[in-house]
């Protein structure tokens, strides 16, 4: 049962990871908070549907097609729309929250509700792990998450636009001088967190179902994981996803069901309390100094 | 010249459609009425599209008499979201509400969805005294409200079987497994929802606690749950040999997954609405061989060619939505009250709601579940034998990806069989 429980809870924290670093990735860099988040998650699925059971289209062109044109959608979000609003907190908020409804509704508007709205799973098999029987979706999942977290480290740290992308999120005025292009880097990182989102979809949707409620749902769970970790920190992302994720499993085996929620609030209520800037938040800290 | 004879021929045309229309009866007043559910959850859609067709086959025939005048019937819907995980009951009922103050339908059909809000719109609906047919919400407290307030609570019917009900086909198929295979442990999941509780509740009362039988936990789920690996983990660990599940949300669909990928050696049967349908065994990945569901009314997403009025209106349903039916409950009530209004108008004689009422309460017919005869609390009877009273039919899975009625014996195709890995204790 223990063991179980403990597997079950890293893979819950993968996909919460999973679920929450593009949403990081896009305030981290940019400062926009993208709050049609959960409908560029709910779009990549519901196109890769499309493409697999309307235009039968192969699963695997299925996906990538659905992540990149979520990516594009992300890039031209940011250039059509929030280029506009660049640096009005509460217009960003709004306009990309405006937009996440109108995909989210419209889908539910056009009937794509049900339980025929589902992915399949990459390959049908289960492995028995320290006696319990898992998946190999989960099992793909959770090796996926980590190479996307691995690589997103590596793309961060080690590469030209990984280091501008820092520049920018660190001091983007400093980094201007230095002649990177903040639009284009902003660009950028909205598109990569709406592809991030779409890969994110593409994996955990087979575990379950597609409905326009889900959109809400990844909304809320990456904003708690997201604020639990300190607001644009990756590392602060995986550490939030365990503490939650192992906190709502073990609450759900142990205690109850419906604890789960409660649990979930009361981390991130004690957690604020202890560090209001999140686990590994920079951006209140300094605030605070000032 | 030339315009004399285009005034003539659109005079001739008008009076052509005046005399058609005269003649069959149609007036330009019609009997609107509400459909107000959760049009965005299966049961609601597809029972609103169940009406639909029931009223568009009576219009086709010239409407309903009311008294010496035809009339055509006309229906209006609005999602009221009530099945949503987060809307409040209150904001269900402003829908209800509208509904009847902006459309002012005669009557009311499927109606909301989650018991809750059922319970909570019953003042509304004798304020305003409209007849409601719900083929939906199933808590039998809202039987036990009319039973003790008839007079003020009659203008509400149920034409969907209820908790009660359903429990007594639960407890059929749970003696049959227990005499079949010697089977008497049982794990209980179940969404925490009112009607669910409450049939919960009673199957342990009336049989499982009376057979005898082991009920090696219970667990309840917010609407909304999205991970049931530890309670199957716990399933596995107690060695239940049966898992029977209770729930009407979507999300209950990965519960069929996760029962699936963690190869859990239970039987799995009791009602989860995504297994309802003809279309689970792809969105299960062709998975789901074994499994055990209860269709809450024939009709409802299973058709019995012992009654040839389901396979009849299935066939309608398909032709009329290009779709299969999905959803195991709903949609074969929802399309018989449209036929159990208009014959209690036609027997009325007049759209009065407590003249309507009186002609409810007097409804025999024999439709596309059985016989359909309202007891006391304005509950249509479900039991065993279509003849005599409306049915149920639970059904199992096959490994080639139909569906076999296992359950009620005057129905049932063939004997249950155990999928692979569970072997009979008797």
């Amino acid at each position: 049962m223990l063991e179980g429980t403990i597997i079950y809870a890293i893979i819950n924290s993968v996909v919460l990871a999973l679920t929450a670093i593009g949403f990081n990735l896009t305030f981290g860099i940019s400062g926009i908070a993208n709050f049609g988040y959960g409908a560029f998650y709910v779009l990549a699925a519901y196109c890769t549907w499309m493409m697999t059971n309307l235009l039968k289209l192969s699963y695997p062109l299925s996906i990538t097609i659905s992540i990149l044109f979520c990516t594009l959608l992300g890039a031209l979000l940011y250039r059509l729309v929030l280029i506009r609003v660049r640096g009005q907190v509460l217009s960003e908020v709004i306009a990309t929250f405006g937009i996440g409804l109108v995909i989210l509704e419209l889908f539910r508007y056009l009937g794509f509700v049900g339980f025929e709205y589902t992915l399949p799973v990459f390959i049908d098999k289960s492995f028995i792990i320290a006696g319990t029987y898992v998946d190999m979706q989960r099992i793909l999942l959770v090796g996926t998450g980590t190479v996307l977290m691995v690589s997103l480290w590596l793309f961060t740290h080690h590469t030209s636009l990984g280091l501008a992308f820092r520049g920018i999120a660190q001091d983007e005025r400093t980094a201007l001088t230095f002649g990177i292009d903040a639009d284009k880097i902003a660009t950028l990182a909205v598109a990569f967190g709406a592809g991030l989102a779409a890969i994110a979809a593409t994996l955990i949707i087979p575990l379950g179902s597609i409905s326009p409620d889900e959109g809400y749902d990844v909304l809320i769970k990456a904003l708690a994981v997201s604020i639990i970790g300190g607001l644009g920190s990756n590392g602060g992302v995986i550490l939030a996803s365990f503490v939650i994720g192992f906190a709502e499993r073990f609450t759900d085996a142990y205690i109850g069901s419906h604890w789960t929620m409660i649990v979930n609030m009361a981390s991130i209520f004690l957690v604020l309390l202890v560090k209001p800037s999140g686990l590994f938040g920079k951006q209140k800290e300094l605030e605070e100094r000032i | 010249m030339r315009s004399r004879i285009a005034y003539s021929g659109l005079i001739g045309s008008l009076l052509s459609v005046f005399l058609l229309v005269a003649s069959t009866g149609w007036t330009a007043e019609s009997i609107l009425i509400g459909v107000p559910t959760s049009l965005g959850f299966v049961e609601g859609r597809e029972g609103m599209r169940s009406a639909q067709l029931a009223v568009e086959e009576i219009n086709s025939k010239g409407g309903v008499s009311v008294g010496p005048t035809k009339m055509l019937l006309k229906l209006k819907s609005l999602d009221i979201r009530d099945a949503s995980p987060g809307v409040p009951v209150p904001e269900a009922l402003l829908g209800l509400e509208k509904i009847i103050l902006e459309k002012k339908p005669v009557a009311l059909l499927v109606g909301p969805f989650r018991s809750e809000a059922l319970m909570a719109s019953m003042d509304i609906i004798s304020k305003y005294k409209i007849p409601m047919l719900g083929t939906i919400a199933m808590s039998p407290a809202s039987e036990e409200k009319i039973k003790k307030e008839p007079r003020k609570y009659k203008y509400i019917f149920r034409v969907c079987l209820n908790a009660d009900f359903l429990v007594k086909y639960l407890a059929g198929t749970m003696a049959l497994i227990n005499k079949e295979f010697g089977f008497n442990r049982v794990f209980i999941m179940h969404q925490d929802v009112a009607w669910a509780r409450a049939t919960i509740d009673s199957i342990k009362k009336e049989y499982f606690e009376k057979a005898g039988w082991d009920i090696v936990e219970q667990l309840s789920y917010p609407t909304g749950s999205t991970d049931f690996s530890s309670a199957l983990i716990k399933a596995r660990v107690k060695k239940a040999q049966v898992i029977l599940p209770i729930f009407d949300m979507p999300q209950s669909g990965i519960l069929v997954k996760q029962w699936n990928s963690m190869k859990v050696t239970s039987l799995l049967a009791g009602f989860i609405s995504p297994l309802a349908g003809p279309k689970a065994w792809n969105t299960f990945d062709q998975n789901i061989s074994g499994a055990i569901n209860c269709n809450y009314e024939m009709g409802s997403a299973i058709s019995s060619e012992k009654m040839p009025l389901s396979v009849a209106f299935e066939k309608a349903y398909r032709k009329r939505w290009g779709k299969s039916l999905e959803a195991g409950h709903g949609p074969a009530p929802s399309y018989e009250s449209v036929y159990i209004l208009a014959e209690a108008i036609e027997r009325a004689g007049t759209l009065d709601a407590d003249v309507l009422v009186e002609e409810l309460e007097k409804t025999d017919r024999v439709g596309v579940m059985g016989r359909i005869k309202f007891d006391e609390g304005h509950q249509a009877i479900y039991d065993m034998d279509p003849k005599s009273s409306a049915v149920g039919a639970v059904f199992q899975w096959n490994s080639d990806g139909t569906r076999s009625i296992v359950f009620p014996p005057a129905l049932a195709d063939r004997k249950i069989k155990l999928p692979e890995g569970l072997t009979p204790v008797n």
